[in-house]
């Protein structure tokens, strides 16, 4: 049986007139369980491999090797399926004129193994026909309790439209989550991660062919220990307040603002997921009317829930005090995931800057991103980020970019901007 | 003091004094206060209120906070007044920074203004577990003592003196006795409170404490002085020479080195007496209170202003008005005070004027009492667990 914890961060005291508060909520899950085990559904994955020309004969091999990797991990009586995608989207497996999904037992993985070994590469890249070819194999079995798919990539949308991969993206939106990974250097950064963000994902960078076995066999083994196939976090705020924002910041920075939905006035949830054993930490600020000096307030109840049960809460609180040394202090928590969210955009936008030449916006993104790195102890990012700039001085951010920048190194730092480091509790 | 069974109002179930919970179903258990004078002697157990929010009328949910507009729900332990008599009152509150009241308040009055009051209020040691129950059954159990007897002495102001401490110990013992019935088995950190209680009769004041809470007398004119010499690291050093202020901003100045409980090193109270000459206030209260206006003069500038800011205003409204204070200095702690107000004096009788050579001759408590020896092992710090407040 899964349990849940809740722990706060937060300097609760105000300024009088002070009107914003900020906390950070650590949710803990235990005791997960296995996918599809917990009694509350089965549980479903698809394997999304692309084979289109570009993938060549060692990126194919490479593929076939992972997607099997993949499922030798899934347990036996998950539902399960592969899709080749190129222009279009095939059922590798099972074998169907329809969309269909099969139970994982000794044969249908021996059945399964067999029909990737045949994959080969040919054709073109439209990711949203694979999609949504993928959200119709879900949709083949009813009442699936949780639903995930990996995606692997090698190169740009160049098949389809913009406007034909969002919408492939919205239909999928909420049916279905799904991990994915770019292989090699040819892939958009920004494109994948899209889907990955939308569909509650992990997106990242797998440089060499020979690593995407071992990534596909640590996702699907992830996958598989998720026994809680969904839950949401529930952010109440008190009436006439207004939550400024809900952002995850651990372990990796999402902003979860706009996917509010409306559980009564008070109260938004905003869907998390599947759960195994992990921890994550969350952002919430409030902004609310500010009261008198010596008043208590709570600014908000984060809760996750179940469908309708909430299984954790934390409180959020405001107090009003006229003493400055309670009121200037800032939650060290607070500080931390502050800056690691401002780093990560401040990487994204450097990136960006740099990929559309201008040099000058890159390079006070990509110095602001040095300093905050140093200032937050993220020493990972300081690495990658060293790999892009030549840092003169971390502690005022002071860089210059370098020439001849191997575009894996800028995709590495892209694809991990979003990872935090943990604050030191 | 009264024995009262007590049960659990959920399910009938037994349930003891300083229980949280009933054993039995699970159910909260509150200690309910008193609303106005109160007579009856034990706490009461209650189911904690789920009644509306007092801010917007809205349902107040398990987590003690309105549904809709998020305002805390205060409870009767939280804060509560007691007047039983027009001319004495006090208020006892939750303060901002803690998570509950562990100060507590209990007051007697005879109707005629200026003629005998009986003010109690004790202080729970943070750091020790249930104190917020503790305290309140010691400052009950103790005005009870002090409220059902009326020590006349030999009919000398020195008997009367005697006779009143000797009262006063009493009721101390009766409240360290309180204190421990609370205690549970083998508990890590057994429940404890300070003590302080005033007993007015007519123009006398006999004052006995035990810890730092303390009491003041606060003339309309002339002088006023505290009473008291908390029991505490921070009073040893002004014996010792260091300025008050000093002292009392200092690392350890918040520890006590005596208290009421089962681990109490003694639980004697420390007393003194004071011919009180009205018109003016004696003024009880907690740390709550005095560490934001410990010396004398501040405490009297402080009362005088509340004074004047509230016009015609009873004990009542200016007890309230000195908590409303603290609350504003940061309300870092609990905050109890309690008001008397003695009348214009009548002239003095002959054989209180003696009283000046005798128990007034102890009136400079520090004359008359011994040296404290700093007890660095008995000490305890008051605080909740993790330290970064003083109490």
């Amino acid at each position: 049986m899964a349990t849940f914890s809740a722990e706060v961060y937060q300097n609760e005291f105000l300024p009088d007139g002070g009107t914003d508060v900020h906390a950070i909520v650590t949710i803990t899950c235990s005791g997960a369980g296995e996918a599809g085990r917990s009694g509350a559904g089965d549980a479903a994955e698809v394997v999304i491999v692309d084979t289109s020309g570009s993938m060549g004969r060692e990126k194919i091999r490479a593929a076939q090797l992972a997607a099997a990797a993949a499922l030798d991990q899934v347990l036996d009586g998950v539902w399960f399926a592969v899709i080749a995608g190129s222009h279009q989207a095939r059922l590798a497996f099972p074998e169907a004129a329809q969309p269909r999904l099969v139970r994982m037992d000794s044969y249908t993985r021996s059945q399964a193994q067999a029909a990737v070994a045949g994959l080969r590469a040919d054709g073109g890249t439209a990711m949203g026909t694979w999609l949504t070819l993928a959200t119709r194999v879900f949709a083949s079995v009813p009442g699936l309790a949780q639903k995930h798919a990996i995606l692997l990539t090698d190169g740009i949308n160049q098949h389809e439209s913009p406007e034909d991969l969002s919408a492939a993206i919205e239909s999928a939106r909420g049916q279905f989550q799904c991990d994915c990974r770019g292989v090699g250097s040819d892939w958009q950064v920004a494109e994948v991660r899209r889907i990955a963000t939308t569909l509650l994902g992990t997106v990242d960078l797998i440089a060499r062919p020979e690593e995407m076995s071992a990534d596909f066999e640590r996702i699907m083994r992830q996958s598989m220990g998720r026994g809680v196939a969904e839950a949401a976090l529930r952010v109440w705020a008190p009436q006439g307040a207004q939550v400024l924002f809900v952002r995850q910041v651990s372990p990796t920075v999402e902003d979860l603002t706009t996917r509010r939905q409306e559980v009564n006035p008070l109260t938004g949830a905003y869907p998390t997921g599947s759960w195994g054993d992990e921890s994550r930490d969350y952002h919430v600020a409030v902004r609310l009317s500010a009261k008198g000096v010596g008043q208590e307030q709570l600014a908000s109840r984060v809760q996750l829930a179940v469908g309708d049960e909430v299984v954790a809460q934390g409180l959020v609180k405001a107090l009003w005090s006229n003493d400055d040394t309670l009121t200037t202090r800032i939650d060290p928590a607070v500080a931390h995931y502050t800056g690691q969210a401002e780093l990560a955009e401040a990487i994204q936008d450097g990136l960006a800057a740099k990929a559309s030449g201008d040099a000058d916006v890159a390079t006070a993104k990509l110095g602001r991103a040095v300093q905050l790195a140093a200032a937050t102890g993220n020493d990972e990012a300081t690495a990658r980020l060293r790999k892009i700039v030549e840092i003169d001085d971390a502690g005022t951010g002071t860089v210059r970019l370098r020439r001849g920048v191997n575009k894996l190194d800028e995709m590495a730092l892209d694809t991990a901007s979003t990872k935090t480091t943990r604050v030191k509790k | 003091m009264t024995t009262v069974a007590l049960t659990c109002p959920s399910c009938s179930g037994p349930v003891s004094a300083g229980d949280r919970y009933c054993e039995a179903c699970g159910a909260e258990l509150a200690c309910e206060a008193p609303s106005g004078p109160a007579s009856a002697a034990s706490p009461v157990l209650t189911t904690a209120p789920r009644a509306g929010c007092r801010e917007c009328g809205g349902e107040v949910a398990q987590d003690g906070y309105c549904t809709q507009c998020g305002a805390r729900a205060v409870s009767a332990r939280d804060h509560f007044s007691e007047e039983p008599a027009p001319w004495v009152a006090g208020v006892c509150d939750r303060g901002i920074r803690h998570q509950r009241n562990e100060d507590a308040l209990a007051l007697d009055a005879e109707p005629e203004p200026g003629s005998r009051a009986v003010m109690v209020v004790c202080d729970g040691v943070s750091s020790s577990q249930d104190c917020d129950v503790a305290s309140l059954a010691a400052a009950r159990t103790a005005r009870d003592v002090l409220a059902g007897s009326t020590p006349r002495g030999a009919g000398t102001v020195a008997g009367q003196v005697a006779a009143t401490v000797g009262v006063l110990e009493e009721a101390v013992t009766a409240a360290n006795e309180a204190v421990i019935a609370t205690t549970p088995a083998g508990a890590p950190n057994p429940p404890a409170c300070t003590f302080v209680g005033a007993v007015l009769d007519e123009s006398l004041l006999v004052v006995g404490w035990v810890g730092d809470s303390r009491a003041y007398w606060v003339p309309d004119e002339g002088e006023p002085r505290l009473l008291t010499i908390d029991d505490s690291y921070a009073a040893e050093q002004v014996a010792l020479g260091v300025p008050r202020a000093e002292a009392e901003a200092g690392p350890q100045a918040h520890a006590i080195t005596r208290w009421l409980g089962i681990d109490a090193p003694d639980h004697v109270p420390r007393t003194t007496s004071v011919e009180v000459l009205g018109p003016g206030w004696v003024l009880v209260c907690s740390d709550g209170l005095w560490n934001y206006c410990s010396e004398p003069g501040d405490v009297a500038s402080l009362v005088h202003d509340t004074v004047w800011a509230s016009t015609g205003a009873g004990p009542l409204e200016l007890a309230s008005a000195l908590v409303d204070w603290a609350n504003h200095q940061g309300g870092r702690d609990n905050i109890t005070v309690a008001l008397a107000r003695a009348p214009a004096a009548p002239p003095p009788r002959e054989e209180r004027a003696a009283v000046e050579g005798t128990a007034a001759g102890a009136l400079d408590p520090t004359t008359a009492l011994p040296t404290l020896e700093p007890r660095q092992a008995a000490y305890r710090e008051e605080g909740p667990p993790d330290g970064d407040v003083l109490s």
